[in-house]
């Protein structure tokens, strides 16, 4: 059985590691958004200003380039997959597969992942040490924590994805539904901006959003703006968000399948 | 002379017509852009009050004239989408046959390029893009006289011909190598990041870049410096900076169009 699983996420890995031009302009424009991100922030913190809400400009660098790095990362391609294969009538041959469609588009989608963790987030890295030095985390433990926030930030962007693509069976042309909810995810996760800087009234909304779980959890536990104790605390509502988003696709997946219309061919 | 004038109008007219229809089709489609694109664009300007309001204005830009700056740059990305946005989809054009079909037709072929498709969606850029300008505007105190409306049209005019310079030269890439990849992608965060943010926040190397060797600090940056009177250390230059935005814009255009010409001459199909 994951075999089948192991199978998929392999091709994805093999064809995503074939494409090199793609390669080269997605980590240039990552480079970009990188280095003009930084600027930003050395020109916010010019003239000598301390900390600001208890971040030095080391922690918002740190921040900042890790932040795109897992961006790269997190490949959640499923929203795009549904709705493609919708379009396009493919979505039945998936059906006739004999394993669950959803873990199927996953496979793949861990494929990708592991995949960009070679060939995007690796030379991210690199460059990133080259002009801004090493971005070491605070703490070897931190690290340790950082590692399992991450999956199950991965874990909560996935389903959001597999929510929006759900949506296609429904309306038949989804647009582009997901990259609405991906800019409303860039902001509110505090990927650009730590929410620490936003106003105290979007911050305690935030706290009930599964948003901010997905990205400044796991790089507020890296530079350690997070301590240890709130560190599992945060991992535990992570994991809450995981399982609720879970169940809420579990439900809207067994009304959908019913619902599925074969469009053309 | 006039009759062929005529007949590019109405050829464009029809262009036009068709791209507006095939974009209606799908409501929900222009539904998700209309959501997309404010949401991106208005926190992009909260991101940086965020920023400005917890640290200092940066580099000597507060908010209002960030928020010029911001919406200068956008209205100016907005007029170039509607108008030029096939120049990003060259290298689809050459590899799945469709540019033949361009050279096969007794029209300019740039012309068809540029009009098959008046991208009627682009215009949702336009409204954010707008909103903040002039938001940014009444912060300021920009004043509406005569001089400085022409001004501005001059400086919108430049920009769109600076970017489609620029995309289009990109596109002409394809004409050697069949792709050009993301190309766009890169090309466009690298607009954003030097058009609506000052570029005088970056390193000397990239501002001199951006002044002199890709010209887009022409667009948006140099104008602004101009109308809001701040101080540019990198370049001082004779007449009005803002002024220079249109000359530098059809420059850069003659000069993409030149490369354009001499890349079609090098086109092969890709046959099928």
């Amino acid at each position: 059985m994951l075999q089948a699983y192991w199978y998929i996420t392999k091709m994805r890995m093999l064809t995503n590691l074939a494409y090199r031009f793609e390669v080269f302009t997605s980590v240039g424009t990552n480079l970009i958004i990188m280095l003009a991100s930084v600027f930003l922030w050395q020109t916010a913190y010019g003239g000598g200003i301390g900390n600001v809400q208890s971040l030095s400009l080391q922690d918002l660098t740190t921040y900042t380039i890790l932040s795109i790095i897992l961006s790269s990362m997190f490949v959640c391609d499923v929203q795009n997959t549904i709705y493609y294969k919708i379009r396009e009538g493919q979505i039945v041959t998936d059906f006739y597969r004999p394993i669950p469609l959803l873990a199927c588009y996953l496979a793949d989608d861990i494929g990708g992942s592991l995949s960009s963790l070679a060939n995007k987030a690796l030379p991210l890295i690199v460059f990133a040490s080259l002009f801004f030095g090493i971005p070491w985390p605070s703490f070897l433990l931190n690290f340790l924590l950082f590692i399992p926030s991450c999956l199950l930030s991965y874990g909560i962007l996935w389903l959001l994805s597999a929510l929006v693509g759900l949506i296609a069976f429904w309306v038949m042309e989804l647009g582009n539904m997901g990259m609405v909810k991906d800019s409303i995810v860039r902001v509110l996760s505090g990927s650009i901006v730590p929410l620490w800087f936003f106003p105290e009234s979007v911050q305690t909304v935030s706290k009930f959003l599964p948003f901010q779980y997905t990205y400044q959890t796991p790089l507020g536990i890296y530079i350690g703006n997070i301590g240890t104790k709130e560190a599992l605390t945060a991992l535990a509502v992570q994991a809450v968000w995981v399982i609720l988003l879970f169940l809420l696709l579990a439900a809207g997946w067994k009304r959908t399948k019913k619902k599925t219309l074969i469009q053309g061919g | 002379m006039m009759s062929s004038i005529r007949h590019y109008v109405s050829v464009a007219s029809c262009f036009a017509r068709l791209a507006v229809q095939r974009q209606l089709e799908y409501p929900l489609f222009l539904f998700s852009w209309l959501l997309m694109i404010p949401i991106q664009y208005f926190s992009g300007i909260w991101m940086l009050k965020i920023i400005v309001d917890r640290f200092q204005p940066l580099n000597g830009w507060d908010f209002p004239e960030l928020t010029f700056l911001y919406g200068l740059g956008l209205v100016s990305h907005g007029i170039f989408v509607v108008f030029f946005i096939n120049t990003w989809h060259i290298d689809n054009m050459v590899i799945n046959g469709g540019f033949d079909r361009l050279l096969l037709r007794p029209m300019n072929v740039f012309f068809q390029l540029v009009a098959s498709y008046v991208n009627f969606i682009g215009l949702i850029d336009c409204i954010p893009g707008i909103i903040i300008f002039l938001y940014g505007c009444q912060l300021v105190g920009f004043e509406w006289s005569f001089f400085n409306i022409v001004k501005l049209i001059l400086v919108l005019l430049g920009g769109v011909l600076l970017r489609a310079a620029l995309f289009i030269s990109l596109g002409t890439i394809a004409f050697w190598t069949k792709r050009n990849g993301s190309m766009v992608g890169f090309a466009l965060s690298m607009l954003e990041r030097a058009t609506m943010y000052p570029l005088s926040i970056y390193p000397f190397a990239l501002q001199a870049l951006f002044t002199f060797l890709i010209p887009i600090g022409f667009i948006s940056f140099y104008p602004a410096v101009e109308f809001l009177g701040k101080d540019s250390s990198m370049v001082h230059l004779p007449l009005s900076l803002a002024l220079w935005t249109p000359i530098i814009g059809l420059v850069c255009f003659l000069l993409a169009h030149w490369i354009f010409r001499i890349g079609m001459k090098n086109y092969e199909s890709a046959g099928s």
